[in-house]
């Protein structure tokens, strides 16, 4: 066709500089600074609350004690803002079936990512660092098919996504980092409750060694030092522990239903040291005995459960 | 059928057979998106396992039933496959090289796109030599090596060479490049690059969701260059000189009732045909046409102008000429045939001790009766979701050189894990249930520690990372606490890790996992072993 005879009209003019400019700002988004997110997530001043939510009903759902808990601390809609890309830390590091509490219960996983639905968020995303083989575990927690369910990402750790990152802890000065788990708008700590034998206890804050790459059996060395620099750094939106069910020996693998006992608990705080001296209240222990969470306050992240101004208990 | 027809159905067949071999190849792993509804898992451990039909090609191939046949005195699953593949060798010759096999059709896609021979030397090159007798003394080793208990077939099997390959050396070769392309990439400061970083995710599926490596994968690569390159000293080579499978249908396509027939007063002599020929078959005129050589491509059907060759149907059960294999052939066959099974046990390793470093996965059978049953074809290699199976180097010996071992400083054999077993075409490692695994206990080895390696047990600082890993519960790893002196004269109070032997099963995710690189204070030793009865430790 003539060139000359279809004169570009002023309508078409407008939309290609919208198309070509569209497209500009599309190649250009991941060029912003991630740091953004992380000034968003860091909403110092907060005020910290703990909900202890008990399922006391016989046949109660999984479901309505995580809302029940949420409800408590003033709905999802307090953490999660419309659009945000929320990304959720579970504990799937081991291959084992949901009832031996090595894992995150799927069904807290779920109703967790269905909260974040209705609170409105744009994506979600699932990320863990696994031990055992990702499909593999995957498949066997669950957390697959919650994924499948609820249509939310499940991120394949792969080596190209750790990236070194500076931590500034006690300890750690810069170690790689899963970056699925800095990359998001929100972070909400999924652990589950149970017993390690170096650490005493994997709660919520050691469940930030799932967050890392590296050389991570090497924090072992001064584990209490090290989870705490990493808890510093990750520092979660909220923390929700799981103790549906307790892993009470052979931590942190299990593998017997000999080693769990069922609880029915969650644990819900916006401060990530009242979470787990709460959860270690499970195990009989008090605050001061375990050493992460005593380096916790120490450093000042947190404070123990007795201390926190805003106490909820509910059940159903 | 006209034979343009032909030609293209063969082309069709090939490059069909070859993508299924391919896609296969690909799909011999666990998928990332593998989903078990955990209300079902709540109830009982679900195995996992792939869903294709992985194990096809090994089944089609008779070599692989008839050597599992003769030395294990097993009948294989999906077995008559392969039968139906003897079968149309009686009936209509080598088609299974020309239509079907993968590795055929690689050479003859070499050979044919990337042909370094013209003219004279090509016409020389297409006619039959005594080195064609050559597979038929492979085909005898291998066949008598069966025979008196050590199955070697998968060295040469061209189906069980074409897998090792490819799953072990090209795919890892290509990933890794790719690993460390896609990481520079992923370094980059320019943004555009970055961006392009995460391509990885688009091969990632094919590459099993890890860029993997093997043990003695640069020797199974290069062997496999050294096979396509022999395509330039003749076309297909491997097919007409070296392959075992080749021989056997061979022989087998002397019953054929498909034969070439030769006009002899239409030939012009223009010699077309035999440089179309890819089993150097003698299809001119003049000297006999050597069916068991003849790989049933039909292009010298296809090339006569004169129409003076033509492919019949006898009537009547007229047999063909055996193939010329000579005798020198296999006589050294037959004394090769004996020799390696005898000189496999030189080194002790079958009947006298058992190799500390050989690892066999779980659930395999004892070693003399997986010697006469693995086929080297690296399957459980490839579906090991960990890595952790290997190929042996001298591990197994002599005989069991390409068999599978587990190198847990690469993986670990997973806890509930129980793919290797389910994939493995002949056996040798059978197939467990996870709860059988579990609860039996299936041991693979024991673990045992190096203590001047470890860091509690030197003094130099808590770790205990073993005990952390050990999946059996109660674990089987336990430590106590003590001071011990450190560094300095130092007294630090640690907790000392020990192996309680009656739990052990040899998993080596210990091995795995310890922070001691390179050479773990923590290590997997072959004794105590389930398959084995005198590689026991404990009472």
């Amino acid at each position: 066709m003539n060139p000359i005879s279809s004169p570009i009209t002023r309508r078409d003019s407008i939309k290609k500089i919208l198309k070509f400019s569209g497209c500009m700002a599309l190649a250009g988004s991941p060029a912003l600074p991630f740091d953004l997110s992380r000034s968003v997530l860091a909403d110092t001043g907060r005020e910290s609350f703990i909900v202890d939510a008990r399922g006391r009903t016989p046949g109660f759902t999984i479901r309505d004690l995580t809302r029940k808990a949420f409800d408590a601390a003033g709905g999802m809609q307090r953490f999660i803002s419309r659009g945000d890309v929320v990304v959720i830390k579970p504990n799937i590091s081991w291959a084992r079936a949901p009832q031996l509490a090595a894992t995150t219960h799927p069904e807290v996983l779920a109703s967790v990512i269905e909260l974040c639905q209705e609170a409105g968020a744009k994506k979600i995303r699932i990320a863990d660092h696994t031990i055992h083989g990702a499909s593999r575990c995957f498949a066997v927690t669950g957390a697959g098919s919650v994924a499948k369910k609820t249509g939310a990402d499940l991120v394949f750790p792969r080596s190209s996504l750790m990236k070194d990152m500076q931590l500034n802890g006690h300890r750690l000065s810069v170690w790689p980092v899963f970056t699925p788990l800095v990359e998001a708008d929100k972070c909400i700590n999924l652990p589950v409750a149970k017993v390690h034998s170096l650490s005493d206890l994997t709660l919520g804050m050691k469940n930030w060694i799932g967050a890392v790459g590296g050389r991570r059996y090497a924090l072992h060395q001064d584990i209490h030092q090290t989870i705490v620099d990493l808890a510093q750094f990750f520092n979660p939106t909220v923390t929700l522990i799981d103790a549906t069910r307790i892993m009470t020996r052979n931590g942190p693998s299990g593998g017997s239903m000999a080693d769990v006992a069922v609880m029915n608990r969650l644990i819900l705080s916006n401060d990530p040291v009242a979470a787990d001296a709460r959860a270690a209240s499970l195990f009989g222990y008090a605050p001061d005995d375990i050493g992460f969470i005593r380096l916790g306050k120490k450093w000042q992240l947190g404070m123990y459960d007795t201390d926190v101004p805003l106490q909820r208990e509910v059940s159903v | 059928m006209k034979p343009r027809h032909l030609v293209w159905l063969r082309r069709g067949s090939q490059v069909f057979f070859l993508c299924l071999f391919l896609f296969l190849l690909v799909e011999s792993r666990l998928p990332q998106d593998i989903i078990v509804d955990y209300t079902q898992s709540m109830e009982e451990a679900r195995e996992i396992r792939i869903e294709h039909p992985i194990t096809f090609f090994f089944q089609l191939d008779p070599l692989v039933w008839l050597t599992s046949l003769i030395s294990g005195h097993l009948w294989i699953k999906g077995f008559f496959w392969a039968m139906i593949v003897l079968a149309m060798t009686f009936l209509l010759g080598r088609v299974f090289c020309g239509f079907i096999c993968p590795f055929g059709t690689i050479h003859h896609m070499v050979s044919y796109v990337k042909s370094s021979l013209r003219g004279k030397k090509l016409f020389h090159a297409n006619r039959k030599t005594p080195s064609q007798k050559i597979k038929y003394a492979v085909l005898v080793t291998v066949l008598f090596s069966s025979l008196c208990g050590l199955n070697i077939a998968g060295w040469m099997d061209p189906v069980s060479f074409l897998f090792r390959s490819l799953a072990l050396a090209v795919l890892p070769g290509l990933g890794n490049g790719l690993a460390e392309f896609f990481g520079l990439l992923a370094g980059s400061d320019i943004k555009i690059f970055n961006l392009m970083s995460y391509g990885e995710m688009l091969v990632w599926p094919v590459f099993g969701f890890d860029f993997k490596s093997f043990q003695t994968g640069w020797i199974i690569g290069m062997l496999f260059l050294v096979t396509l390159f022999l395509n330039r000293v003749r076309p297909r080579f491997w097919c007409r000189t070296l392959c075992p499978l080749g021989a056997l249908l061979g022989v087998c396509s002397g019953f054929s009732r498909l034969g070439l027939e030769k006009d002899d007063d239409k030939c012009t002599h223009c010699q077309k045909c035999i440089m179309t020929c890819q089993g150097a078959a003698e299809p001119i005129v003049g000297v006999d046409w050597q069916a068991a050589e003849c790989l049933s491509c039909f292009n010298c059907f296809d090339t006569c102008p004169e129409n003076a060759i033509k492919f019949t149907f006898r009537r009547s059960g007229k047999k063909q000429k055996l193939p010329d294999m000579g005798r020198r052939a296999i006589l050294g066959g037959l004394a090769a045939g004996v020799s390696f099974p005898f000189f496999g046990s030189l080194d002790g390793h079958i009947h006298t001790t058992s190799s500390a470093s050989l690892i066999r996965p779980p659930g395999s059978v004892a070693e003399n009766e997986f010697l006469k049953r693995c086929q080297r074809c690296g399957l459980c290699m490839k579906a090991c979701p960990t890595n952790a199976i290997n190929p042996t180097f001298t591990e197994a010996g002599m005989a069991g050189f390409w068999t599978p071992t587990l190198l847990m400083t690469q993986g670990y054999c997973e806890h509930t894990c129980t793919l290797c077993g389910s994939v493995c075409p002949t056996q040798a490692i059978q197939e467990i249930l996870t709860r059988e695994k579990i609860e039996t206990p299936v041991r693979i080895g024991s673990a045992h520690f190096d203590r001047g390696r470890c860091l509690p047990w030197s003094g130099n600082g808590p770790c205990i990372v073993c005990e952390e890993h050990c999946p059996t519960s109660p674990k089987a790893i336990y430590f106590f606490e003590d001071w011990v002196e450190g560094p300095g004269g130092k007294r630090v109070k640690v907790k000392l890790p020990q192996v309680d032997l009656t739990r052990c099963t040899g998993c080596g995710i210990c091995e795995n996992k310890c922070p001691v690189r390179g050479k773990p204070a923590i290590r997997i030793i072959s004794a105590g072993e389930s398959r084995s009865a005198k590689n026991q430790i404990l009472l």
